[in-house]
């Protein structure tokens, strides 16, 4: 399939969308994500990755992908209203966060009002005693252009560790 | 090394705290904790075809699960034995050899060593392949299900070794003619901490539940998801129970025959299937088994290192790597006959609640770990830590296997794990090691 490159200002609103909603993310504004940036049919989806060989033949027996994230709005409401309870200890005092966003890509799709958009994520931790930690994620989305501006319809993400380095993902990518 | 004595008492609840730091302590709980426990593996229908494997650990010795030919089950370290590289280095596959990387060196599936590069010019055909083939576990074998291994050849059967752990397994394990199955693959996490602070913690901590995760507690009980409610201070202690005594292995359950499904979001779907199949269950396990416990909110854990949990439906095996680090292992689990839906579902909420961004699971890390860090210190580590809660309730029950404690809410479960600990940390073999599954046993046993 070959995909048609976005027109620029489209590239250009699409990406200060997602730089808007990556400080918005490593300030910990969840509701104003909610309210903003996703749409109520949002699907939000991370799966761990597996290390076959490449030459194994036995893919289609493979186990089923397991989603570390496997989100609709009302999910999603849930990870945020358990943040809000203020008894999640772990996050007290805050820690410190930044998602770097890059290689964006914007392409149109068969919809008229909505985009396929690639980009990649490097999220910093700094927590507890000045441990660092660091995740990277390649993102797929889907945005749709509505009368609110543009909103997140669909995110698909494969986290890059078959190992998961933290000892939690109090966070959003 | 300190006195072993004076590491535990099991009468007072007491630990050291330097059994979660110290190196020393943690190198003799590979050779004699998961050098000779019986380790759990993989689940039989992660296995399905000839070739099938499955890479895991058995304490910090990585090793390679095959279904071989005849359909049978070997296991073996998974490194070369000619200069000790790793052999596979894939999570899990189909393969017919295992290739060396370094050399070449071809090991069948079986474990025969079969390939050698440059055999006759460099080897001169002087080398004995039959000698040099994978090294496999001293003993495989299978509970319903459940693969494990021993790298003791004098341990005791598997099915001694479980016990009458056996009778509680069951719930889980054989109440539905098809068996059980594991789905996905496994979300993987390493985490700072002593592993000995994991285990305890699913073996028989209800206390932490209405504090440590009161966040996930909270937005669950909003989004009206049926209660269990076991709160600091609504503890309930006729409706569950703490069960230990049985060789180190212990359960926590919940008597109502419904609440595993607590904290689902369309519970109703886990109800239905529970309504359609309870005379199933009855008829197979019986009335205390299939009435009250199948269904019910359920941890298990296994000696040293296996726990998993009906209703929430994660299991969960934890790999040590060192006296302050492990990997643990989580999959969602299932009965087979369940439909696809409930499946699904089951999978999708495992990884919402204890996956790698579980809701409750990434509550107990960081105080996980940092009770391992706080037992580093030079004046911590001396120090004496408890487990004391509700001494003195023990009992047995007429019909149940088993040293038993009402509630969920009390740290019996947890004395019974680390008098296991130190009963294998002191033993010479596995003749020198206690077996008991009742009270009177367990007081017959003790300070042996």
């Amino acid at each position: 399939m070959t995909l048609k490159a976005a027109k620029d200002e489209v590239y250009l609103d699409l990406q200060r969308h997602l730089f808007k909603e990556a400080r918005m993310l490593s300030a910990e504004r969840y509701d104003e994500w909610l309210s903003e940036i996703l749409s109520d049919d949002i699907y939000y989806r991370m799966d761990m990755p597996q290390r076959r060989f490449r030459e194994d033949k036995s893919a289609v027996r493979a186990p089923a992908k397991t989603p570390i994230f496997n989100d609709d709005f009302a999910s999603l409401k849930v990870r945020v209203g358990r943040y809000k309870t203020g008894f999640v200890w772990a996050e007290n005092p805050m820690n410190a966060s930044r998602h770097m966003v890059s290689n964006v890509e914007v392409f149109e799709t068969d919809e008229q009002d909505q985009f396929k958009v690639y980009s990649v994520v490097e999220f910093h931790r700094s927590r507890l005693n000045s441990e660092r930690k660091r995740f990277t994620v390649g993102r797929e989305d889907r945005w749709v252009k509505s009368e609110n501006g543009y909103q997140l319809l669909e995110r698909l993400m494969t986290l890059d560790d078959s190992v998961v380095l933290d000892s939690n993902m109090n966070f959003f990518l | 090394m300190e006195k072993i004595d004076d590491l535990i008492d099991f009468k007072t609840g007491r630990q050291k705290r330097l059994i979660y730091s110290d190196a020393e302590i943690y190198d003799q709980e590979m050779e004699k904790i998961f050098g000779r426990s019986w380790l759990f593996l993989a689940h039989e229908c992660q296995l399905e075809k000839p070739g099938d494997f499955i890479r895991t650990y058995m304490g910090e010795d990585e090793v390679l699960v095959v279904r071989q030919k005849d359909n049978g089950l070997k296991a073996f370290l998974n490194t070369c034995t000619h200069r000790g590289n790793r052999l596979c280095k894939a999570d899990h596959g189909n393969s017919k050899s295992f290739v060396c990387n370094y050399h070449g060196w071809s090991f069948s599936y079986n474990g025969e060593l079969t390939g050698v590069p440059l055999e006759e010019a460099a080897y001169q055909n002087n080398l004995d392949k039959s000698k040099f083939g994978m090294i496999e576990v001293a003993q495989i074998a299978s509970y319903k299900g459940l693969i494990f291994a021993t790298f003791d050849e004098k341990a005791p059967s598997l099915e001694e070794y479980l016990g009458d752990m056996k009778w509680y397994l069951d719930v889980w394990l054989d109440a539905m003619p098809e068996g059980t199955e594991l789905i996905g693959t496994a979300m993987k996490v390493e985490l700072p901490v002593n592993w000995k602070l994991a285990v305890e913690n699913v073996s028989g901590d209800g206390y932490h539940l209405g504090w440590a995760h009161a966040g996930a507690m909270t937005v669950t009980a909003e989004s009206d998801i049926a209660g269990l409610s076991v709160g600091n201070s609504e503890v309930d202690n006729e409706s569950a129970i703490s069960v230990a005594g049985m060789n180190g292995h212990t359960v926590l359950a919940a008597l109502d025959g419904k609440s595993g499904y607590a904290f689902y979001n369309e519970y109703q779907m886990a109800w239905d299937y529970l309504d359609q199949n309870r005379a199933t269950a009855v008829e197979r396990l019986g009335e205390i088994r299939g009435e009250k416990m199948w269904g019910s909110q359920i941890n298990f854990t296994v000696f040293p290192n296996l726990q998993f949990l009906p209703g929430l439906n994660w299991f969960r095996i934890y790999h040590p790597k060192g006296p302050g680090k492990f990997e643990m292992w989580t999959w969602a689990m299932v009965d087979k006959r369940m439909s696809d839906d409930l499946k699904e579902m089951i999978l999708n909420n495992v990884s919402r609640t204890f996956g790698p961004a579980g809701m409750f699971d990434n509550d107990d890390g960081d105080n996980l770990q940092a009770a391992t860090e706080q037992s580093r210190g030079w004046r911590t580590r001396q120090m004496d830590i408890y487990t004391n809660m509700a001494m003195g309730n023990e009992h047995s029950r007429e019909g149940m296997p088993g040293v038993i404690s009402e509630g969920l809410v009390c740290e019996q479960n947890q004395r019974y794990v680390y008098r296991r600990w130190l009963e294998m940390m002191k033993a010479d073999s596995w003749s020198d090691i206690p077996f008991y599954n009742n009270l009177e046993e367990a007081r017959a046993t003790e300070d042996k």
